[in-house]
């Protein structure tokens, strides 16, 4: 059976390279751009897109309380770069913007408006993991490798959740029960983001 | 964080990705998703797809549009010859992370600030290729095709409308000179987003 993954389309962000990563991955990517057309298959938040902007187009279209009120029946949502940040409460982006609030914090920019650009490493073993995170059963436990950054902002969270906080202060990514969110882009990490991907799906 | 290995793939008008020597003698390599391909597999830490524009008649957005389908899993930035219509264009439904501008940081900052506004500061990336003679810095200018002197006006908009900055020293492009670290004192941007 091939898995269909919702990917939210609001005109904004990398969509094509989100289709051709999760097809790597032998999923089925579907385009969302209207309520009626989610699937109960796990929802990609893509990156790359101003806050302000993005939210005004998920608020227009109603998306914001349909990804919502799917994340409280037990979705999975997949938030990635800017879509990790607008699971916050409120990003600083664009004068100030109201985001999602499925995770308790803030995204601010990152000291003296400096840039996060580059690789970084990631490790994750899910037999350690002590929060409540739905990693599917899989034979696949643990990933070592890379990842892509490139954000002028990043997220501060209040929730207890399994994170990994660079050497910099950034975090790299917090997972909590069925919210998997990314600062960085696991599109663009090579093979990397391959295996996260069968990772958490 | 590290150094990253970057690639820069010039494309002419038909797709074509192109060899550059001193930034004025250019070869034919062949088809750009093959390069794009071979340069994925071989994991560079990130692609600049840049169309060294000359001339009229260009149709930039054709040309990046058609490249739609490749897929490729390394982060991608793409530039040459932007303007509001081909940037509204490709940033509807882009299958880079990244745009790359230069003569726009000169001219026309407006349209910048809209790119930036619907894909973040963080996808804004400046593309300067660079000669240093007598101890004076000169920046090219694609639209019009030279290097010059550059203004703190343009410092100004560099630093307050772009991410990061892909240097290229032209004097030593396609040569065994090495990199011109020179540059550097007379650089007024941060070191860092270079």
């Amino acid at each position: 059976m091939i898995l269909v993954v919702n990917i939210i389309d609001v005109g904004l962000g990398n969509i094509n390279s989100i289709e051709h990563w999760t097809r790597d991955c032998h999923l089925f990517p579907r385009r969302v751009t209207n309520i009626d057309q989610f699937t109960n298959g796990p929802i990609i938040i893509p990156g790359v897109a101003s806050a302000g902007e993005y939210m005004e187009r998920l608020k227009s279209l109603a998306l914001d309380k349909e990804i919502i009120k799917r994340c409280q029946s037990g979705q999975k949502i997949i938030g990635i770069c800017l879509g990790f940040q607008i699971l916050s409460n409120y990003s600083e982006e664009d004068s100030g913007t109201n985001c999602l609030g499925l995770l308790n914090g803030v995204t601010r920019y990152i000291e003296d408006k400096k840039t996060h650009n580059g690789w970084e490493d990631i490790k994750i073993d899910t037999r350690r993991v002590k929060h409540n995170v739905s990693f599917p059963k899989k034979r696949v436990k643990k990933i070592d490798g890379r990842v892509f950054f490139n954000h002028e902002l990043m997220i501060e969270l209040e929730d207890d959740v399994y994170t990994h906080i660079l050497s910099n202060g950034i975090t790299s990514y917090a997972f909590k029960n069925n919210i998997f969110g990314m600062q960085f882009h696991p599109e663009k990490s090579q093979q990397t983001g391959q295996d996260l991907l069968k990772l958490i799906i | 964080m590290s150094f990253r290995i970057g690639a820069t793939v010039l494309l002419d008008i038909n797709g074509r990705a192109l060899q550059s020597y001193n930034f004025n003698t250019k070869r034919i390599l062949g088809c750009v998703k093959n390069v794009l391909s071979f340069l994925d597999d071989y994991e560079v830490d990130e692609i600049h797809l840049i169309i060294p524009l000359k001339g009229k008649g260009v149709d930039t957005s054709k040309v990046l549009t058609e490249l739609k389908d490749v897929s490729i899993s390394t982060p991608l930035s793409v530039g040459g010859g932007l303007n509001v219509k081909n940037i509204a264009e490709i940033t509807n439904d882009p299958y880079f992370e990244r745009l790359v501008f230069n003569s726009l940081i000169f001219d026309d900052n407006e349209v910048i600030k809209q790119v930036s506004l619907k894909m973040g500061r963080q996808a804004i990336l400046a593309y300067m290729p660079f000669i240093l003679h007598k101890n004076t810095l000169k920046i090219y200018h694609s639209k019009r095709n030279k290097f010059i002197n550059v203004s703190d006006e343009f410092w100004r908009n560099l630093n307050s409308l772009c991410n990061e900055v892909i240097l290229l020293d032209a004097d030593a492009e396609g040569t065994r000179k090495g990199f011109n670290f020179k540059v550097f004192k007379f650089l007024k941007f941060p070191i860092d987003r270079v």
